[in-house]
């Protein structure tokens, strides 16, 4: 029992990181119309980058985070001007190839200056606490409320800002946001730099918890594709709810069955949900096929 | 001088085998519309099937039958058929980048399943000694060109079944319920059965071709069934031209010839991590390039079956 609710604390951490690390690959399927193989990328990215400002520049974990986040998002930003831009018209089998061209030359290059050995934060969030029948760190406390800032954050600049109204009519109906004259530009650029700073400080977080190494964004790229399709990629909630789910579902079922079969739980999930509701768990209307 | 001439047999070995790969995935994904990104998966079912069933070395797992070498590729082949079967009933629900993505989930199921399976597929160490085909014929340098033409002999036997399948009246229908699935359906064609066949014979082929795969390798372990398999074959086939005839055997020729090249520099330590990243620095490059100036490929479909409705 008490394993039961310890497992649950870990899911909650694996599933928030996962929720804001899904949710912004979702949103470039949105309004870009295509899926970002190397959004796991941009997510190694920000944890080299917060391991090196932690280890290296002696920089204080959270100005790390923030630096990160902010840097991996301008990278998001510029690639898709120079990679994806050039390629919007050529349809989608063309943008997912050139998406999964770019994962093996980040993978390459990021392989090349940060090298290949996996690393640790030297970040301490001290000794667990004894919580009753828990114990949690302050890290994993910290990541679990940061994670819901920032999608209380996310939902308040998309329901109450003018950019975040654009945005979600754009992933509604790109023709039509168009025809309003809705600055598609803007709107595009405010997408790329939300979706990569996100999966920069998802890589940031990932990072504490575990370990940074160049494979991270493989591995991370499956179960986010996963929590994404899961979700039905059109609902944010509905990626969001479902990233938490499969942190839950992976580290709830190490009760039973051995932590090696994490990655075969969340995709036997993700199965399972194409099989009973093939148009995403939490969504009502059909799937918009590519 | 002589091992640069067979680090080059090598190279055009595993083009070849990865010739074979993108013209069976070029009728799945070029022909029947089905993008699978799991094809790493089916390879892999077929090399653990083929090397479990014959293995003589290994006798710490559970299962050692003995098989001769042909009835394990036999057996190779129908788990392929098999596995995709499996995949593909539940996958083919949705289409598209869904497809897409339920395949790739699949083929890390399959990766994973093997890792932890020690009992059957030893794990992450594999199997690394087995006797190959027609050793008593050649050895050591001599085998390797052995291999390079029995590979290359598959290619052709490959290319031909696909030439003769996508002139015919079938591989007419796959590539009519890809532009224009409800047309296809109103004149009767059962679309979705079709997919389901097409699928599993693509998991048949994948499954019958991977020893070639375990022969040229020499190891069995789950660390050769990664995603790179599959990323590998498709940029192949895209440099090639998707759904042409030749396209796939000519993209995987340029494409292994570019990204092995970076290997015959030699380095150690520290370079050595950085020459291994080249080469997929060089594999990003070349995507992301011709995704962008050659979207269509080297070679196109129109091409490949201009007066295929005619003449023939």
């Amino acid at each position: 029992m008490i394993d039961d609710m310890q497992n649950i604390i870990f899911g909650l951490v694996t599933g928030s990181i996962l929720a804001i690390a899904s949710v912004g690959l979702s949103m470039i399927r949105q309004t870009e119309g295509f899926i970002n193989i190397a959004h796991g990328q941009l997510l190694t990215l920000g944890a080299f980058l917060g391991y090196t400002f932690v280890s290296a520049l002696d920089m204080n974990i959270f100005l790390a985070g923030l630096l990160s986040m902010l840097l991996v998002g301008i990278v998001g930003v510029v690639l898709a001007v120079i990679v994806f831009r050039p390629v919007a018209r050529s349809g989608p089998l063309a943008q997912l190839f050139t998406s999964i061209g770019l994962a093996y030359l980040l993978f390459g290059v990021m392989r090349v200056i940060f090298g290949a050995n996996v690393t640790f934060f030297p970040t301490s969030f001290g000794t667990r606490l004894d919580l009753g029948p828990v114990n949690v760190t302050v890290g994993e406390i910290l990541i679990v409320v940061t994670a819901a800032a920032v999608v209380a954050a996310l939902a308040l600049f998309l329901s109450q800002t003018r950019l975040g109204t654009w945005i979600r009519a754009t992933a509604s109906n790109p023709e039509l946001a168009r025809l309003r004259g809705i600055p598609v530009n803007r709107v595009s650029h405010a997408v790329w730099f939300v979706a990569s700073a996100l999966a920069g400080l998802a890589g940031v977080m990932v990072g504490l918890i575990g370990n940074v190494h160049s494979e991270l964004g493989w591995t991370q790229t499956l179960i986010i594709l996963a929590a994404a399709v899961l979700g039905g990629l059109g609902s944010i909630y509905g990626v969001l709810a479902s990233g938490l789910l499969l942190g839950l579902a992976m580290d709830l079922s190490a009760l039973v069955i051995p932590t090696s079969y994490r990655t075969v739980v969340a995709f036997g999930v993700l199965i399972l949900g194409l099989l009973l509701r093939p148009q995403g768990l939490f969504v009502s209307a059909g799937r918009r096929e590519a | 001088m002589s091992g640069v001439l067979l680090f080059f047999v090598g190279v055009i070995t595993l083009a070849g085998i990865y010739a074979i790969l993108a013209m069976i995935l070029n009728l799945e994904a070029g022909w029947a519309g089905m993008w699978d990104l799991g094809l790493a998966g089916l390879v892999a079912v077929g090399g653990y099937v083929f090397i479990i069933t014959t293995q003589q070395t290994h006798e710490d797992v559970i299962l050692t039958p003995h098989w001769p070498m042909w009835a394990g590729i036999l057996a190779g082949s129908v788990a392929g058929g098999l596995a995709a079967l499996i995949i593909g009933v539940p996958s083919l629900r949705v289409r598209g980048e869904y497809f897409l993505i339920t395949t790739l989930a699949f083929a890390e199921v399959i990766r994973q399943l093997s890792i932890n399976l020690g009992s059957v597929t030893r794990g992450t160490v594999g199997f690394n000694q087995f006797s190959r085909p027609f050793e008593s014929w050649a050895t050591g340098a001599g085998y390797r060109w052995l291999l390079l033409a029995l590979v290359w002999l598959v290619v052709v036997v490959v290319y031909l079944l696909m030439r003769r399948l996508g002139y015919s009246p079938y591989g007419r229908l796959l590539r009519g319920f890809r532009d224009n699935d409800p047309v296809a359906r109103s004149l009767g064609k059962h679309t979705n059965r079709h997919r389901i066949q097409t699928f599993v014979l693509a998991g048949l082929l994948y499954g019958a071709v991977a020893p070639l795969y375990v022969w040229f390798i020499r190891t069995v372990t789950p660390s050769l069934f990664t995603s790179e398999v599959t990323f590998v074959t498709w940029t192949a086939l895209v440099i090639g031209g998707i759904a042409s005839l030749r396209g796939p055997v000519i993209g995987a020729l340029i494409l292994l010839l570019v990204t092995e090249a970076a290997s015959l520099v030699q380095g150690s330590g520290e370079m050595a991590v950085v020459l291994a990243s080249v080469r997929f620095i060089v594999l990003g490059i070349v995507l992301i390039l011709v995704m962008r100036f050659r979207p269509e490929g080297l070679t196109n479909e129109r091409d490949a079956f201009a007066g295929a409705s005619g003449k023939g």
